[in-house]
């Protein structure tokens, strides 16, 4: 063990991971120290702004977008972003086909993006950590089914089960929320099943068991904490995922439909004036490229501070 | 290994069987397909009829267990639209979706093996920091829109590239960039990720000791070690991949089965779904089969 | 300055970690000398920079450490001058090592043969056959039977002991002039301990090959060496041969390591540990960087640093115990405070 004279910064184990006695005293302070670590961090940091951005966009989306969603205005068909020839400084990032302004309808995008986004992580969530848990609790046939059905999800792109069941529901938000969330649970059912299996294992849950302490009460105390941190770091980074792919399923004219509106839809929009109105695709798609990069930004520095053990992957 | 092979082949029974399961139940919650087949003018009796012909009066489990039987035979019977076996147009489309498959996988992987070994061997410096964004970056681009972007920029204005369409090899490159981008992205994370860790194994400072050179450090003993991982990322990918086939497929009309799926699917075809997706399943788990198979032959520790 | 007799001259080495706080000196004006088929051990506990001492000879330290200064003759060559390049000439050919974890020091993935006859490729102008041959023979002579077979295969399939001797195989396959062996029987189970060394002994005496022992271990020591180093927080603290060391340590450190050390006869005798730890570098006290843990600290110590001394027939020591004056002046004042 000689090797080890060389220094290394021992990372110091911090964040929501640590036991419930020790957040009490810390409660005040938590803030403060959450917001040092992060500002230590340069992408996590720049995730955080994005993000946040994002979100205040995406919540006060009607008071921010100068125009109405679907406000067509005949006269300024296909206008040029304002820094353009013929672009006016009312429609920054100029008009689409019908006189709509993108640039209001980025800002309604938003609101859908994140509503997707995050109730259907919240589905897959929810589904995959009750499986998980009982998959991994009671063992034998539930587990068995349970992680069959795991692997059947998983050798199958989950774009295309998605586009299976929006052959049967008809699509729609809830639609696309629903069949992003019951195809996603597989990545918690395993994730939380595994952990499980080790608690199950230690010492002190053999011990609360053996005194009669209640399953519930067993998997409260002793699993949830444990696949805490690791279940916020993938619901982030799923959160990014998941806005990719509704964007995918608008595009394809399986997702949001109108008189909502989604960025994919706008792609496929502007897909159609590609050659003379470039404008019209190319700023949806940096509008999905900026929000998941600062996503993954975000979730790449939650899993440093939560998991000091995955750093520099 | 021939137990190992017999294990694995007896592993996927269950998920092929759940899958089949899931596929059939959603199309039989999606309701009577008669209606589409038939001309509007028709009759209840002529609705009966065809009903019964079909099948569709039986039990679910009676309707699931005929399915099953003809899926293993590769019969999921006639698109109402093409009126012909469902399988063999999905089966047409497969060399389109291949050739796009495997470009796109070739390219991911010439970039995303040497640029990972790359950042991994020069940690911290610009060269690192500038693949690691860039692989971020890619992570976070939908490729939909990167093959727009492509087509707006290498197609329409400078010409270069054509616009959509299969055929010649020119037709190839921008669809496989735009699909493995993402997948290079992932990769390329991945094998820097390995390679770091492999490059801190105490055989490496080993063979270091033997005054061999940075070259063999790194590329025998450092990179044959990463690359047994590797394989199966590239393993997972392919489910990516597929996926993502399906939207680029659509972005630059390639007429592989995603293009068809899509339709299909808009179209309510409900027998070209199944055997798309019956088909597509099959493939990715024969290729995390055939990946399995060569991470045991890679790593010598692994015993049968 | 060489002798004749002299192959490696360590003067003044220092090597330090850059780190986000400061540089960090592991290893820190450590001068020594060995010589010609000469078996010498560096003693410490972990932490003492023992181990980046014998990286540095190697040209082996990894980033962000750096050797920061001093040098390290060998053979009239300032091996810290060395590029890479040119390090690569001298190690495994002139200067071979053997690590501590035969379990994960040899490639997993590639046959014994093939990273035995590595080295033997690169320094060694002969054809895969030759090298192939001379594998093999090396292989029998640090006792592996049936030396072919296991030449084919991979490391996996070798126990802790075989895995040890192929890294010895390896390390003398060109006939080095030094070989660093790095705590090499601390995972090998007791009862292999003792032949893997005296296998080490037989074979650099037949090869007239130099050694310098990494050890923490003091009985690994007595069975092996000629002279003793001990090193703690960075420095050389004493040096001496063998003999004398155990029958007289001088050192208040090498005494208590001695102290730790179990001895078959006084079984019944606690053992006595040395209290504290190694100080890390970011927090080195003052003045002699032992006192914090020394039984004999003195008000001397605590803000001056000792030098290494020279005493009678080559030992050398760096404490304040055996500077005269120093001990006249502390006697002194001792006296004064007890004297009513």
């Amino acid at each position: 063990m000689s090797q080890q004279v060389t220094p290394e910064p021992v990372p110091e184990p911090q964040g929501p991971a640590a036991p419930d006695s020790m957040k009490k005293h810390q409660k005040k302070s938590s803030f403060v120290r959450w917001m040092k670590l992060l500002l230590k961090s340069k992408t996590g940091t720049v995730g955080f702004l994005i993000v946040m951005v994002v979100f205040i966009v995406g919540i006060f989306s009607d008071q921010i977008a100068p125009f109405g969603v679907n406000e067509q205005n005949y006269a300024n068909m296909l206008v040029p972003p304002a820094w353009q020839e013929g672009g006016s400084s009312e429609h920054f990032l100029g008009t689409d086909n019908l006189g709509r302004d993108i640039l209001s309808r980025i800002i309604y995008g938003t609101t859908i993006s994140l509503l997707v986004g995050i109730f259907s992580v919240v589905v897959a969530g929810i589904l995959g950590m009750a499986a998980g848990l009982f998959a991994g609790y009671y063992g034998g046939w539930i587990d068995t089914v349970t992680m069959r059905m795991v692997d059947a999800f998983l050798s199958i792109p989950n774009i295309l089960f998605i586009l299976v069941i929006l052959t049967v529901l008809n699509p729609g938000i809830m639609t696309l929320i629903f069949a992003i969330g019951v195809t996603n649970w597989v990545i918690y059912a395993r994730l939380i099943r595994g952990e499980v299996l080790s608690v199950k294992e230690r010492e002190y849950v053999k011990a609360a068991r053996s005194i009669g302490t209640k399953n519930l009460t067993i998997i409260r105390r002793h699993v949830l904490p444990n696949v805490f941190s690791t279940f916020i770091v993938i619901s982030t980074l799923s959160v990014a995922t998941t806005i990719i792919l509704e964007a995918s399923l608008s595009f394809l004219g399986m997702g949001v439909q109108p008189p909502d509106v989604s960025w994919g839809y706008m792609l496929a929009d502007g897909r159609d004036y590609l050659a003379t109105n470039w404008w019209l695709a190319t700023f949806p798609g940096l509008a999905i490229t900026i929000t998941v990069l600062g996503i993954i930004f975000l979730g790449d520095w939650l899993r440093d501070v939560l998991d000091p053990r995955s750093q520099g992957r | 290994m021939k137990r190992f092979l017999i294990q694995r082949f007896l592993q996927l029974i269950p998920v092929l069987i759940i899958m089949t399961f899931i596929v059939f139940s959603l199309v039989y919650v999606a309701g009577d397909p008669v209606a589409l087949m038939l001309p509007e003018e028709a009759t209840a009796e002529d609705v009966a009829r065809v009903q019964e012909s079909l099948g569709l009066n039986e039990p679910f489990h009676v309707q699931y267990g005929i399915f099953l039987m003809n899926a293993v035979q590769g019969d999921f019977g006639q698109s109402y639209r093409y009126n012909q076996d469902a399988m063999s147009i999905v089966l047409e489309r497969l060399p389109a979706t291949f050739e796009l498959a495997a470009a796109s996988m070739i390219f991911a992987t010439l970039i995303a093996i040497p640029m990972g070994i790359w950042s991994a061997t020069r940690r911290n410096t610009f060269i690192d920091l500038f693949i690691t964004g860039s692989s971020v970056l890619g992570k976070a681009m939908p490729n939909f829109w990167l093959g727009i972007m492509f087509i707006l920029i290498l197609a329409v204005n400078t010409q270069l590239f054509p616009v959509s369409g299969r055929g010649t090899f020119m037709h190839v490159v921008l669809p496989a960039i735009t699909l493995g981008t993402a997948v290079a992205a992932e990769m390329t994370r991945l094998t820097r990720s390995n390679m770091i860790e492999i490059l801190q194994q105490d055989f490496v400072r080993t063979a270091k000791a033997k005054g061999v050179s940075n070259g063999i450090v790194t590329y025998k003993h450092s990179f044959r070690n990463a690359l047994i991982p590797v394989v199966t990322i590239m393993a997972l990918q392919t489910s990516t991949l597929v996926g993502g086939a399906i939207v680029t497929e659509q972005v630059f009309a390639w007429p592989g089965i995603g293009q068809l799926l899509v339709q299909a699917v808009n179209a309510r075809d409900m027998a070209i779904v199944q055997a798309a997706v019956f088909l597509i399943a099959i493939l990715v788990i024969v290729i995390n089969l055939f990946a399995d198979i060569l991470y045991r032959l890679l790593d010598p520790r692994i015993k049968y | 300055m060489s002798n004749g007799k002299e192959l490696l001259n360590v003067n003044q080495l220092q090597t330090h970690f850059f780190t986000e706080n400061g540089a960090i000196p592991s290893v820190n004006g450590v001068s020594f000398q060995v010589n010609k088929g000469e078996l010498v051990a560096i003693v410490g506990e972990s932490g003492s920079g023992k181990s980046v001492t014998s990286l540095s000879i190697m040209g082996l330290v990894e980033e962000p450490g750096k050797i920061v200064g001093g040098e390290i003759m060998f053979e009239d060559k300032d091996l810290a001058k060395y590029t890479n390049k040119q390090m690569r000439k001298i190690r495994g050919n002139d200067i071979a090592m053997i690590f501590q974890e035969p379990l994960t020091s040899l490639n997993p993935v590639f046959t014994i043969g093939n990273q035995l006859r590595e080295a033997i490729l690169q320094h060694q102008n002969v054809d895969k056959a030759t090298a192939k041959k001379m594998s093999i023979d090396m292989l029998t002579q640090v006792g592996i039977p049936r030396a072919d077979k296991v030449y084919s295969s991979f490391p996996h399939s070798l126990s802790g002991g075989m895995r040890q001797r192929v890294m010895i195989a390896m390390a003398l396959s060109c006939n080095p002039k030094l070989l660093i062996a790095d705590e090499p029987t601390t995972a090998l189970d007791v009862t292999i301990q003792a032949q893997i060394l005296e296998l080490m002994k037989d074979l650099v005496k037949k090869m007239d090959t130099a050694i310098i022992l990494i050890t923490h271990d003091l009985g690994v020591v007595a069975e092996l060496v000629d002279r003793v180093i001990v090193m703690y927080a960075g420095q050389v603290v004493e040096q001496s041969d063998v003999f004398s060391l155990f029958k007289d340590p001088k050192h208040p450190y090498t005494k208590g390591l001695l102290d730790s050390t179990p001895k078959i006869q006084d079984l019944n005798e606690e053992l006595i540990s040395i209290k504290g730890t190694v100080p890390t570098p970011a927090n080195m006290p003052d003045g002699c960087k032992f006192h914090p843990r020394c039984p004999h600290a003195m008000d001397h110590c605590i803000s001056n640093e000792p030098k290494l001394d020279t005493l009678e027939n080559g030992r050398e020591v760096r404490c304040w115990l055996y500077d005269e004056e120093v001990m006249a002046d502390e006697q002194s004042k001792n006296g004064n405070e007890q004297s009513p």
